[in-house]
Protein backbone atom coordinates (compact mmCIF):
# COMPACT_ATOMS: atom_id res chain seq x y z
CA UNK A 1 0.00 0.00 0.00
CA UNK A 2 2.84 2.32 0.84
CA UNK A 3 4.47 1.62 -2.51
CA UNK A 4 1.11 2.15 -4.24
CA UNK A 5 0.79 5.60 -2.80
CA UNK A 6 4.44 6.42 -3.51
CA UNK A 7 4.09 5.19 -7.07
CA UNK A 8 1.10 7.42 -7.57
CA UNK A 9 3.04 10.43 -6.30
CA UNK A 10 5.94 9.62 -8.60
CA UNK A 11 3.62 9.34 -11.59
CA UNK A 12 2.07 12.69 -10.67
CA UNK A 13 5.49 14.34 -10.59
CA UNK A 14 6.44 12.78 -13.93
CA UNK A 15 3.20 13.97 -15.54
CA UNK A 16 3.65 17.51 -14.18
CA UNK A 17 7.27 17.59 -15.37
CA UNK A 18 6.28 16.30 -18.79
CA UNK A 19 3.67 19.03 -19.15
CA UNK A 20 6.31 21.56 -18.11
CA UNK A 21 8.75 20.32 -20.74
CA UNK A 22 5.87 20.50 -23.19
CA UNK A 23 6.17 24.29 -22.95
CA UNK A 24 9.50 23.94 -24.74
CA UNK A 25 7.79 22.47 -27.74
CA UNK A 26 5.13 25.18 -27.63
CA UNK A 27 7.83 27.84 -27.54
CA UNK A 28 9.59 26.28 -30.56
CA UNK A 29 6.50 26.09 -32.73
CA UNK A 30 5.47 29.68 -32.05
CA UNK A 31 8.77 31.41 -32.83
CA UNK A 32 9.74 29.21 -35.73
CA UNK A 33 10.16 32.02 -38.26
CA UNK A 34 12.21 34.10 -35.83
CA UNK A 35 9.74 36.98 -35.61
CA UNK A 36 8.31 37.61 -32.20
CA UNK A 37 4.61 38.14 -32.24
CA UNK A 38 1.94 38.15 -29.56
CA UNK A 39 -0.36 35.18 -29.65
CA UNK A 40 -3.70 34.86 -27.93
CA UNK A 41 -3.67 31.11 -28.59
CA UNK A 42 -0.32 30.61 -26.88
CA UNK A 43 -1.28 32.82 -23.98
CA UNK A 44 -4.62 31.17 -23.40
CA UNK A 45 -3.04 27.73 -23.69
CA UNK A 46 -0.23 28.64 -21.33
CA UNK A 47 -2.70 29.84 -18.71
CA UNK A 48 -4.98 26.83 -19.07
CA UNK A 49 -2.11 24.35 -18.98
CA UNK A 50 -0.73 26.05 -15.89
CA UNK A 51 -4.14 25.77 -14.24
CA UNK A 52 -4.32 22.08 -15.12
CA UNK A 53 -1.00 21.66 -13.32
CA UNK A 54 -2.23 23.68 -10.35
CA UNK A 55 -5.34 21.52 -10.14
CA UNK A 56 -3.21 18.36 -10.20
CA UNK A 57 -1.05 19.80 -7.42
CA UNK A 58 -4.19 20.60 -5.40
CA UNK A 59 -5.77 17.19 -5.87
CA UNK A 60 -2.72 14.93 -5.64
CA UNK A 61 0.05 16.65 -3.69
CA UNK A 62 -2.22 18.67 -1.43
CA UNK A 63 -4.61 15.72 -1.01
CA UNK A 64 -7.75 17.62 -1.94
CA UNK A 65 -8.85 14.37 -3.58
CA UNK A 66 -9.37 12.91 -0.12
CA UNK A 67 -10.80 16.07 1.38
CA UNK A 68 -14.40 16.97 2.17
CA UNK A 69 -16.54 18.25 -0.69
CA UNK A 70 -16.29 21.85 0.51
CA UNK A 71 -12.52 21.99 0.00
CA UNK A 72 -12.81 20.28 -3.40
CA UNK A 73 -15.35 22.83 -4.52
CA UNK A 74 -13.41 25.76 -3.09
CA UNK A 75 -10.18 24.82 -4.86
CA UNK A 76 -12.02 24.23 -8.12
CA UNK A 77 -13.79 27.56 -7.70
CA UNK A 78 -10.41 29.21 -7.15
CA UNK A 79 -9.07 27.71 -10.36
CA UNK A 80 -12.11 29.07 -12.16
CA UNK A 81 -11.58 32.51 -10.60
CA UNK A 82 -7.94 32.56 -11.69
CA UNK A 83 -8.85 31.45 -15.21
CA UNK A 84 -11.56 34.06 -15.58
CA UNK A 85 -9.42 36.87 -14.11
CA UNK A 86 -6.33 36.16 -16.15
CA UNK A 87 -7.98 35.34 -19.45
CA UNK A 88 -10.45 38.16 -18.92
CA UNK A 89 -7.70 40.70 -18.30
CA UNK A 90 -5.71 39.48 -21.26
CA UNK A 91 -8.57 39.53 -23.73
CA UNK A 92 -10.11 42.77 -22.50
CA UNK A 93 -6.64 44.35 -22.44
CA UNK A 94 -5.98 43.18 -25.99
CA UNK A 95 -9.32 44.48 -27.20
CA UNK A 96 -8.97 47.89 -25.56
CA UNK A 97 -5.23 48.48 -26.17
CA UNK B 1 -17.23 43.23 34.94
CA UNK B 2 -15.61 46.63 35.16
CA UNK B 3 -12.38 45.47 33.57
CA UNK B 4 -14.34 44.84 30.41
CA UNK B 5 -15.52 48.46 30.30
CA UNK B 6 -11.94 49.68 29.91
CA UNK B 7 -11.35 47.19 27.13
CA UNK B 8 -14.46 48.43 25.34
CA UNK B 9 -13.24 52.01 25.76
CA UNK B 10 -9.98 51.07 24.05
CA UNK B 11 -11.83 49.25 21.28
CA UNK B 12 -14.24 52.09 20.58
CA UNK B 13 -11.38 54.58 20.61
CA UNK B 14 -9.72 52.48 17.92
CA UNK B 15 -12.85 52.31 15.80
CA UNK B 16 -13.49 56.04 16.07
CA UNK B 17 -9.85 56.77 15.32
CA UNK B 18 -10.02 54.81 12.05
CA UNK B 19 -13.19 56.63 11.00
CA UNK B 20 -11.54 60.00 11.66
CA UNK B 21 -8.34 58.84 9.98
CA UNK B 22 -10.35 57.89 6.90
CA UNK B 23 -12.10 61.25 6.76
CA UNK B 24 -8.89 63.23 7.32
CA UNK B 25 -6.77 61.40 4.76
CA UNK B 26 -9.33 60.54 2.09
CA UNK B 27 -11.72 63.49 2.25
CA UNK B 28 -10.18 66.53 3.94
CA UNK B 29 -6.56 66.38 2.87
CA UNK B 30 -7.06 64.08 -0.12
CA UNK B 31 -3.62 62.64 0.44
CA UNK B 32 -5.06 59.18 -0.04
CA UNK B 33 -5.11 57.90 -2.76
CA UNK B 34 -1.73 59.60 -3.10
CA UNK B 35 -1.05 62.07 -5.89
CA UNK B 36 1.42 61.32 -8.65
CA UNK B 37 5.14 61.00 -7.84
CA UNK B 38 5.96 61.83 -11.45
CA UNK B 39 4.88 65.48 -11.27
CA UNK B 40 7.31 68.32 -11.76
CA UNK B 41 7.85 71.08 -9.19
CA UNK B 42 5.29 73.51 -10.58
CA UNK B 43 2.59 70.86 -10.74
CA UNK B 44 3.35 69.90 -7.14
CA UNK B 45 3.11 73.54 -6.08
CA UNK B 46 -0.26 73.63 -7.82
CA UNK B 47 -1.39 70.62 -5.78
CA UNK B 48 -0.43 72.34 -2.53
CA UNK B 49 -2.32 75.41 -3.66
CA UNK B 50 -5.45 73.39 -4.46
CA UNK B 51 -5.35 71.53 -1.17
CA UNK B 52 -4.20 74.38 1.04
CA UNK B 53 -7.03 74.50 3.57
CA UNK B 54 -7.77 70.80 3.45
CA UNK B 55 -4.17 70.04 4.40
CA UNK B 56 -4.02 72.54 7.25
CA UNK B 57 -7.39 71.67 8.75
CA UNK B 58 -7.16 67.93 8.17
CA UNK B 59 -3.71 67.49 9.62
CA UNK B 60 -4.51 69.91 12.41
CA UNK B 61 -7.21 67.45 13.44
CA UNK B 62 -4.73 64.60 13.00
CA UNK B 63 -2.28 66.15 15.45
CA UNK B 64 -5.07 66.42 18.01
CA UNK B 65 -6.23 62.83 17.66
CA UNK B 66 -2.90 61.04 17.28
CA UNK B 67 -3.09 60.08 20.95
CA UNK B 68 -5.99 57.79 20.10
CA UNK B 69 -3.54 55.30 18.70
CA UNK B 70 -2.31 54.62 22.23
CA UNK B 71 -5.38 52.66 23.42
CA UNK B 72 -5.28 50.71 20.13
CA UNK B 73 -1.69 49.62 20.62
CA UNK B 74 -2.41 48.90 24.27
CA UNK B 75 -5.39 46.71 23.39
CA UNK B 76 -3.38 44.66 20.91
CA UNK B 77 -0.53 44.31 23.40
CA UNK B 78 -3.14 43.29 25.99
CA UNK B 79 -4.35 40.56 23.67
CA UNK B 80 -0.83 39.16 23.68
CA UNK B 81 -0.65 39.39 27.44
CA UNK B 82 -3.80 37.25 27.63
CA UNK B 83 -2.05 34.59 25.54
CA UNK B 84 0.07 31.79 26.96
CA UNK B 85 3.17 33.29 25.31
CA UNK B 86 5.88 35.36 26.93
CA UNK B 87 5.03 38.94 27.94
CA UNK B 88 7.94 39.99 25.75
CA UNK B 89 5.69 39.76 22.70
CA UNK B 90 3.28 42.40 23.99
CA UNK B 91 6.09 44.66 25.12
CA UNK B 92 7.93 44.42 21.77
CA UNK B 93 4.75 45.24 19.92
CA UNK B 94 4.09 48.28 22.10
CA UNK B 95 7.58 49.64 21.57
CA UNK B 96 7.53 48.99 17.82
CA UNK B 97 4.15 50.52 17.17
CA UNK B 98 4.67 53.49 19.46
CA UNK B 99 7.69 54.43 17.41
CA UNK B 100 6.31 53.51 14.01
CA UNK B 101 3.58 56.16 14.07
CA UNK B 102 6.29 58.75 13.56
CA UNK B 103 7.63 57.74 10.17
CA UNK B 104 4.48 55.84 9.33
CA UNK B 105 2.03 58.66 9.70
CA UNK B 106 3.12 61.78 11.58
CA UNK B 107 6.05 62.73 9.36
CA UNK B 108 3.76 63.12 6.38
CA UNK B 109 1.29 65.17 8.41
CA UNK B 110 4.03 67.48 9.68
CA UNK B 111 5.85 67.85 6.38
CA UNK B 112 2.74 68.53 4.30
CA UNK B 113 1.55 71.05 6.88
CA UNK B 114 4.94 72.78 6.59
CA UNK B 115 4.51 72.74 2.82
CA UNK B 116 1.02 74.20 2.98
CA UNK B 117 1.93 76.85 5.50
CA UNK B 118 3.79 79.13 3.08
CA UNK B 119 2.16 78.98 -0.36
CA UNK B 120 4.75 81.26 -1.97
CA UNK B 121 7.71 79.05 -1.12
CA UNK B 122 10.10 78.11 -3.93
CA UNK B 123 8.42 75.23 -5.88
CA UNK B 124 11.65 73.21 -5.82
CA UNK B 125 11.60 73.24 -2.01
CA UNK B 126 7.89 72.40 -1.99
CA UNK B 127 8.55 69.52 -4.34
CA UNK B 128 11.20 68.23 -1.92
CA UNK B 129 8.71 68.37 0.93
CA UNK B 130 6.19 66.50 -1.21
CA UNK B 131 8.62 63.66 -1.90
CA UNK B 132 9.71 63.50 1.73
CA UNK B 133 6.10 63.34 2.91
CA UNK B 134 4.81 60.66 0.60
CA UNK B 135 7.89 58.50 0.68
CA UNK B 136 7.85 58.49 4.45
CA UNK B 137 4.16 57.62 4.59
CA UNK B 138 3.96 54.99 1.86
CA UNK B 139 7.54 53.81 1.76
CA UNK B 140 7.97 53.12 5.45
CA UNK B 141 5.18 50.59 5.64
CA UNK B 142 8.00 48.30 6.67
CA UNK B 143 7.96 49.61 10.24
CA UNK B 144 4.57 48.04 10.62
CA UNK B 145 5.82 44.81 9.11
CA UNK B 146 7.76 43.65 12.17
CA UNK B 147 4.84 44.40 14.47
CA UNK B 148 2.59 42.22 12.31
CA UNK B 149 5.13 39.41 12.50
CA UNK B 150 5.36 39.70 16.28
CA UNK B 151 1.58 39.44 16.60
CA UNK B 152 1.51 36.57 14.09
CA UNK B 153 4.10 34.57 16.00
CA UNK B 154 2.33 35.17 19.29
CA UNK B 155 -1.00 34.02 17.84
CA UNK B 156 0.48 30.88 16.27
CA UNK B 157 2.21 29.64 19.40
CA UNK B 158 -0.51 30.74 21.80
CA UNK B 159 -2.21 27.88 23.65
CA UNK B 160 -5.00 29.99 25.11
CA UNK B 161 -6.80 30.28 21.80
CA UNK B 162 -7.20 34.05 22.06
CA UNK B 163 -7.38 34.31 18.28
CA UNK B 164 -7.97 31.66 15.60
CA UNK B 165 -4.84 30.54 13.78
CA UNK B 166 -6.07 31.90 10.45
CA UNK B 167 -5.86 35.37 11.94
CA UNK B 168 -2.20 34.71 12.68
CA UNK B 169 -1.70 33.85 9.02
CA UNK B 170 -3.60 36.98 7.98
CA UNK B 171 -0.94 38.96 9.85
CA UNK B 172 1.58 37.32 7.56
CA UNK B 173 -0.46 38.44 4.53
CA UNK B 174 -0.41 41.96 5.92
CA UNK B 175 3.33 41.82 6.54
CA UNK B 176 3.96 40.59 2.99
CA UNK B 177 1.82 43.33 1.55
CA UNK B 178 3.98 45.86 3.40
CA UNK B 179 7.04 44.42 1.68
CA UNK B 180 5.38 44.88 -1.71
CA UNK B 181 5.24 48.63 -1.09
CA UNK B 182 9.00 49.07 -0.75
CA UNK B 183 9.71 49.47 -4.51
CA UNK B 184 7.91 52.82 -4.21
CA UNK B 185 11.35 54.27 -3.36
CA UNK B 186 12.55 53.42 -6.87
CA UNK B 187 9.64 54.03 -9.21
CA UNK B 188 8.08 57.37 -10.07
CA UNK B 189 5.65 55.83 -12.54
CA UNK B 190 3.81 52.59 -12.99
CA UNK B 191 2.29 49.98 -10.76
CA UNK B 192 5.03 50.04 -8.12
CA UNK B 193 5.09 53.81 -7.61
CA UNK B 194 3.71 55.19 -4.34
CA UNK B 195 0.32 55.66 -6.03
CA UNK B 196 0.62 52.54 -8.18
CA UNK B 197 -1.94 49.85 -8.87
CA UNK B 198 0.07 47.25 -6.95
CA UNK B 199 1.95 49.31 -4.37
CA UNK B 200 -1.07 51.35 -3.30
CA UNK B 201 -4.43 50.09 -4.61
CA UNK B 202 -4.05 46.32 -4.18
CA UNK B 203 -2.06 46.92 -0.99
CA UNK B 204 -4.92 49.02 0.40
CA UNK B 205 -7.43 46.28 -0.31
CA UNK B 206 -5.35 43.80 1.70
CA UNK B 207 -4.72 46.33 4.45
CA UNK B 208 -8.40 47.29 4.57
CA UNK B 209 -9.47 43.67 4.93
CA UNK B 210 -6.82 43.16 7.61
CA UNK B 211 -7.98 46.20 9.58
CA UNK B 212 -11.63 45.18 9.42
CA UNK B 213 -10.77 41.68 10.52
CA UNK B 214 -8.54 42.69 13.43
CA UNK B 215 -11.22 45.04 14.74
CA UNK B 216 -13.71 42.14 14.68
CA UNK B 217 -11.23 39.79 16.33
CA UNK B 218 -10.48 42.26 19.13
CA UNK B 219 -14.20 42.71 19.68
CA UNK B 220 -14.68 38.94 19.95
CA UNK B 221 -11.78 38.72 22.37
CA UNK B 222 -13.31 41.33 24.67
CA UNK B 223 -16.68 39.58 24.57
CA UNK B 224 -15.08 36.25 25.48
CA UNK B 225 -12.68 37.67 28.08
CA UNK B 226 -12.88 35.90 31.43
CA UNK B 227 -9.88 37.68 32.98
CA UNK B 228 -8.27 34.34 33.75
CA UNK B 229 -4.95 32.88 32.70
CA UNK B 230 -6.08 29.80 30.92
CA UNK B 231 -7.65 29.19 27.54
CA UNK B 232 -10.09 31.90 26.54
CA UNK B 233 -13.62 30.45 26.51
CA UNK B 234 -15.27 30.15 23.13
CA UNK B 235 -18.30 32.22 23.94
CA UNK B 236 -19.03 35.24 26.09
CA UNK B 237 -19.52 34.48 29.79
CA UNK B 238 -22.95 35.39 31.17
CA UNK B 239 -23.68 38.55 33.12
CA UNK B 240 -22.71 37.28 36.59
CA UNK B 241 -19.30 36.59 35.21
CA UNK B 242 -16.95 34.84 37.53
CA UNK B 243 -13.62 33.78 36.05
CA UNK B 244 -14.53 30.47 34.50
CA UNK B 245 -13.63 27.59 36.79
CA UNK B 246 -13.35 25.34 33.76
CA UNK B 247 -10.72 27.64 32.33
CA UNK B 248 -8.65 27.74 35.49
CA UNK B 249 -8.80 24.00 36.03
CA UNK B 250 -7.81 23.37 32.42
CA UNK B 251 -4.66 25.51 32.69
CA UNK C 1 -7.26 -0.81 4.56
CA UNK C 2 -8.03 2.88 4.35
CA UNK C 3 -11.69 3.70 4.55
CA UNK C 4 -12.12 5.58 1.29
CA UNK C 5 -15.06 7.55 2.63
CA UNK C 6 -13.00 9.05 5.49
CA UNK C 7 -12.55 12.58 4.22
CA UNK C 8 -10.14 14.86 6.00
CA UNK C 9 -8.71 18.34 5.57
CA UNK C 10 -4.92 18.10 5.37
CA UNK C 11 -3.37 20.23 8.08
CA UNK C 12 -4.99 23.22 9.74
CA UNK C 13 -7.98 24.59 7.81
CA UNK C 14 -6.53 27.97 8.83
CA UNK C 15 -3.54 27.41 6.56
CA UNK C 16 -5.94 26.66 3.70
CA UNK C 17 -7.63 30.02 4.32
CA UNK C 18 -4.22 31.67 4.06
CA UNK C 19 -3.40 29.74 0.88
CA UNK C 20 -6.62 30.76 -0.82
CA UNK C 21 -6.19 34.40 0.22
CA UNK C 22 -2.55 34.64 -0.95
CA UNK C 23 -3.55 33.01 -4.23
CA UNK C 24 -6.06 35.80 -4.83
CA UNK C 25 -3.43 38.42 -4.05
CA UNK C 26 -1.00 36.85 -6.52
CA UNK C 27 -3.77 36.53 -9.10
CA UNK C 28 -4.32 40.29 -8.81
CA UNK C 29 -0.59 40.84 -9.49
CA UNK C 30 -0.80 38.56 -12.57
CA UNK C 31 -3.92 40.33 -13.78
CA UNK C 32 -2.16 43.71 -13.56
CA UNK C 33 0.85 42.26 -15.42
CA UNK C 34 -1.35 40.91 -18.22
CA UNK C 35 -3.25 44.17 -18.64
CA UNK C 36 -0.01 46.13 -18.96
CA UNK C 37 1.42 43.47 -21.23
CA UNK C 38 -1.42 43.85 -23.72
CA UNK C 39 -0.75 47.59 -23.78
CA UNK C 40 2.88 47.17 -24.94
CA UNK C 41 3.12 43.71 -26.51
CA UNK C 42 6.33 44.32 -28.49
CA UNK C 43 8.26 45.67 -25.50
CA UNK C 44 7.27 42.67 -23.40
CA UNK C 45 8.00 40.19 -26.22
CA UNK C 46 11.46 41.64 -26.90
CA UNK C 47 12.34 41.69 -23.21
CA UNK C 48 10.95 38.23 -22.56
CA UNK C 49 13.22 36.84 -25.28
CA UNK C 50 16.15 37.57 -22.97
CA UNK C 51 14.88 35.09 -20.41
CA UNK C 52 16.02 31.53 -20.64
CA UNK C 53 13.13 29.10 -21.01
CA UNK C 54 15.57 26.30 -20.19
CA UNK C 55 16.34 27.72 -16.75
CA UNK C 56 12.65 28.40 -16.19
CA UNK C 57 11.72 24.80 -16.99
CA UNK C 58 14.55 23.53 -14.80
CA UNK C 59 13.38 25.68 -11.89
CA UNK C 60 9.80 24.48 -12.29
CA UNK C 61 10.78 20.81 -12.36
CA UNK C 62 13.02 21.23 -9.30
CA UNK C 63 10.24 22.89 -7.31
CA UNK C 64 7.74 20.25 -8.45
CA UNK C 65 10.20 17.61 -7.22
CA UNK C 66 10.46 19.30 -3.85
CA UNK C 67 6.66 19.25 -3.62
CA UNK C 68 6.75 15.57 -4.50
CA UNK C 69 9.23 14.98 -1.67
CA UNK C 70 7.01 16.86 0.78
CA UNK C 71 3.98 14.81 -0.31
CA UNK C 72 5.98 11.63 0.28
CA UNK C 73 7.02 12.99 3.66
CA UNK C 74 3.40 13.52 4.70
CA UNK C 75 2.48 9.98 3.60
CA UNK C 76 5.41 8.45 5.45
CA UNK C 77 4.66 10.42 8.59
CA UNK C 78 1.03 9.34 8.45
CA UNK C 79 2.14 5.67 8.23
CA UNK C 80 4.48 6.13 11.19
CA UNK C 81 7.61 5.76 9.04
CA UNK C 82 9.32 8.76 10.62
CA UNK C 83 12.83 8.10 9.34
CA UNK C 84 11.59 8.06 5.76
CA UNK C 85 9.50 11.15 6.45
CA UNK C 86 12.54 13.02 7.77
CA UNK C 87 14.62 12.02 4.76
CA UNK C 88 11.96 13.32 2.43
CA UNK C 89 11.69 16.56 4.37
CA UNK C 90 15.45 17.09 4.07
CA UNK C 91 15.24 16.22 0.37
CA UNK C 92 12.51 18.82 -0.14
CA UNK C 93 14.63 21.42 1.65
CA UNK C 94 17.68 20.57 -0.45
CA UNK C 95 15.65 20.89 -3.65
CA UNK C 96 14.29 24.19 -2.36
CA UNK C 97 17.87 25.42 -2.00
CA UNK C 98 18.65 24.23 -5.52
CA UNK C 99 15.70 26.33 -6.72
CA UNK C 100 16.95 29.32 -4.75
CA UNK C 101 20.48 28.92 -6.09
CA UNK C 102 19.22 28.61 -9.63
CA UNK C 103 17.10 31.73 -9.20
CA UNK C 104 20.03 33.76 -7.93
CA UNK C 105 22.15 32.48 -10.81
CA UNK C 106 19.45 33.51 -13.26
CA UNK C 107 19.08 36.98 -11.73
CA UNK C 108 22.83 37.48 -11.90
CA UNK C 109 22.82 36.41 -15.54
CA UNK C 110 19.98 38.78 -16.47
CA UNK C 111 21.53 41.67 -14.53
CA UNK C 112 24.88 41.15 -16.23
CA UNK C 113 23.08 41.29 -19.57
CA UNK C 114 22.09 44.78 -18.54
CA UNK C 115 18.49 44.28 -17.46
CA UNK C 116 17.75 45.57 -13.99
CA UNK C 117 14.65 46.20 -11.88
CA UNK C 118 13.98 49.59 -13.45
CA UNK C 119 15.16 48.81 -17.00
CA UNK C 120 11.67 48.52 -18.40
CA UNK C 121 8.13 47.47 -17.50
CA UNK C 122 8.59 43.80 -18.29
CA UNK C 123 11.70 43.48 -16.16
CA UNK C 124 10.00 45.38 -13.35
CA UNK C 125 7.28 42.71 -13.30
CA UNK C 126 9.85 39.95 -13.71
CA UNK C 127 11.95 40.98 -10.73
CA UNK C 128 8.92 41.89 -8.65
CA UNK C 129 7.10 38.59 -9.16
CA UNK C 130 10.17 36.39 -8.81
CA UNK C 131 11.40 38.30 -5.76
CA UNK C 132 8.09 38.20 -3.92
CA UNK C 133 7.89 34.51 -4.77
CA UNK C 134 11.41 34.01 -3.42
CA UNK C 135 10.33 35.66 -0.20
CA UNK C 136 7.58 33.04 0.02
CA UNK C 137 10.20 30.35 -0.59
CA UNK C 138 12.26 31.67 2.32
CA UNK C 139 9.18 31.55 4.54
CA UNK C 140 8.68 28.04 3.15
CA UNK C 141 12.04 27.05 4.60
CA UNK C 142 10.62 28.00 8.00
CA UNK C 143 7.62 25.74 7.30
CA UNK C 144 9.95 22.89 6.29
CA UNK C 145 11.98 23.59 9.40
CA UNK C 146 8.85 23.15 11.51
CA UNK C 147 8.17 19.83 9.77
CA UNK C 148 11.72 18.59 10.34
CA UNK C 149 11.63 19.73 13.96
CA UNK C 150 8.31 17.96 14.55
CA UNK C 151 9.53 14.71 13.00
CA UNK C 152 12.73 14.64 15.03
CA UNK C 153 11.39 13.70 18.43
CA UNK C 154 8.68 11.18 19.37
CA UNK C 155 7.48 13.75 21.92
CA UNK C 156 6.23 15.97 19.07
CA UNK C 157 5.33 14.56 15.63
CA UNK C 158 2.08 16.42 15.22
CA UNK C 159 0.67 15.12 11.95
CA UNK C 160 -1.43 18.28 11.75
CA UNK C 161 1.62 20.53 11.85
CA UNK C 162 3.47 18.39 9.29
CA UNK C 163 0.50 18.60 6.94
CA UNK C 164 0.09 22.33 7.58
CA UNK C 165 3.73 23.00 6.66
CA UNK C 166 3.32 20.78 3.60
CA UNK C 167 0.25 22.71 2.48
CA UNK C 168 2.27 25.94 2.62
CA UNK C 169 5.16 24.45 0.64
CA UNK C 170 2.84 23.14 -2.09
CA UNK C 171 1.43 26.65 -2.39
CA UNK C 172 4.91 28.02 -3.06
CA UNK C 173 5.15 25.38 -5.78
CA UNK C 174 1.87 26.08 -7.55
CA UNK C 175 2.38 29.84 -7.35
CA UNK C 176 5.65 29.31 -9.20
CA UNK C 177 3.86 27.21 -11.84
CA UNK C 178 1.65 30.24 -12.51
CA UNK C 179 4.51 32.76 -12.41
CA UNK C 180 6.53 30.63 -14.81
CA UNK C 181 3.64 30.55 -17.27
CA UNK C 182 3.11 34.32 -16.95
CA UNK C 183 6.72 35.41 -17.39
CA UNK C 184 8.27 32.77 -19.62
CA UNK C 185 5.53 31.31 -21.78
CA UNK C 186 2.72 33.79 -22.29
CA UNK C 187 2.99 35.73 -25.57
Amino acid sequence: MKSGVNNRLLVVWLVLSAITVGYFWMDRTVDHDGILRPSAVVTASAVMIALVKVRIIFREFMEVRKAPALLCRLTDAWIAIIAVSLLGCYFIGSAVG
Amino acid sequence: MNGRRELWFAWWTTVVFYQLFGVVFFVLTRTQPPPDPGWDASRVAQWFHDHHFGLLVGFGIMFLITGMTAPQNALIAYSMRRMSVSRAFGYSYLVLYSLSAIPGMLLMCIVLTVGAMRPDRDPELTSWLYDFAFLSFVGTMGVFLIGSLVWMLAILIDKNGVFPKWFGYLNLCNALTEVVVSPAWIFKHGVLAWNGLIAWWIDMVVFGIYTGVFLMQLRKMIQREDFGDGPLPDSAPDQESVPSTMASSAS
Amino acid sequence: MTDKSMKFVPGQPDMWAFVLFETLVFTSYFAVYLIFRTASPQLYLQSQAHLSLRIGIFNTIVLLASSWAVARCVQASRDGRFASASTNAYLATALGFVFLGSKIFEWAKVIRSGFGFSTNEFFMHYYFLTAIHCLHVLIGFVALGVIIYQLRSPARRSQELVETGATYWHTVDFLWVLIFAMLYVVR
